[in-house]
């Protein structure tokens, strides 16, 4: 393993997505979770461009940073009642769910080592035109059934938040 | 092999945060750390080379599983905003706890 540029640039990527997912879980205050949640994911949206997927990246900053997160936002904004300020995010740390986690943790390094060894050239960049033969060729039936997934999501979002307004 | 340490790790961070936060936005924002962990995954092990064949697996359209992906986790954030603006009307909850009607 040679710390090089590339390596570094990624050590420090993981580095800052770690410690904000860390932050979105532990934080108690709710705009701070959703300031490190945004930051966690435009560290995950570095590293997608690190790993050569260059589309998936921007989207990933489209619709998760300026999308969903003003989407929590106004979430947030719309159901704070008046006390709820301060103790608004609670967690109930104990040792059962940690010891869930890291063993979950463990597990998946296991079984995700060989894997990952196979895998080990420098990652290669894919261009937009390629995507967009293989959306419109290949993935086609994927590509509609997204969709057609994000349209029945709208109508039950409008259903579920706006239908009780008299 | 780093990237998929970085992506397991953050999917058990998101899976601890599932299990311990009481709020229900802090629970969504704990699945959406878990998409992003499988997404990384995802696309850490599928843009390196086999290195005993030198064949990229899905490297033509791994981006296209990757908006597939980012479009059903955008999905489930909408609704499950939308449920928690409703719950939070209706009932004036905003904790997972203290909705025990659909207890089993």
């Amino acid at each position: 393993m040679s710390f090089d540029g590339p390596f570094m640039i990624q050590l420090a990527l993981g580095v800052v997505a770690l410690l904000t997912a860390l932050a979105v879980v532990a934080v108690r205050e709710i705009t701070r979770m959703a300031v490190a949640l945004g930051v966690f994911l435009l560290s995950v949206a570095g590293l997608f461009l690190f790993y050569g997927a260059s589309f998936l990246a921007a989207a990933e900053v489209f619709v998760y940073v300026g999308g969903v997160l003003v989407l929590m936002l106004f979430a947030i904004m719309l159901v704070q009642r008046t006390d709820a300020g301060r103790a608004a995010l609670e967690s109930r740390h104990d040792i059962g769910s940690a010891s869930v986690a890291i063993g979950l943790f463990v597990m998946l390094t296991v079984a995700l080592r060989g894997v990952s060894n196979r895998f080990q050239g420098s990652p290669a960049g894919s261009s937009v035109p390629e995507l967009a033969d293989v959306l419109m060729g290949s993935r086609l039936v994927q590509y509609e059934m997204a969709g057609l997934l994000l349209l029945v999501a709208l109508v039950a979002v409008i259903v579920i938040a706006g239908g009780d307004e008299q | 092999m780093m990237g998929v340490l970085v992506s397991v790790a953050v999917f058990c961070i998101g899976v601890y945060g599932v299990l311990t936060r009481r709020d229900i936005v802090g629970v969504l924002a704990s699945v959406e750390v878990m998409l992003a962990g499988a997404m990384l995954a995802l696309v850490a092990i599928a843009s390196s080379a086999d290195s005993a064949t030198g064949v990229r697996p899905l490297a033509e359209s791994i981006e296209a599983v990757g908006l597939l992906l980012l479009v059903i986790a955008a999905s489930e954030a909408a609704v499950g905003l939308a449920l928690l603006v409703s719950v939070a009307r209706r009932r004036g909850v905003t904790r997972i706890d203290e909705l025990q009607e659909v207890k089993g």
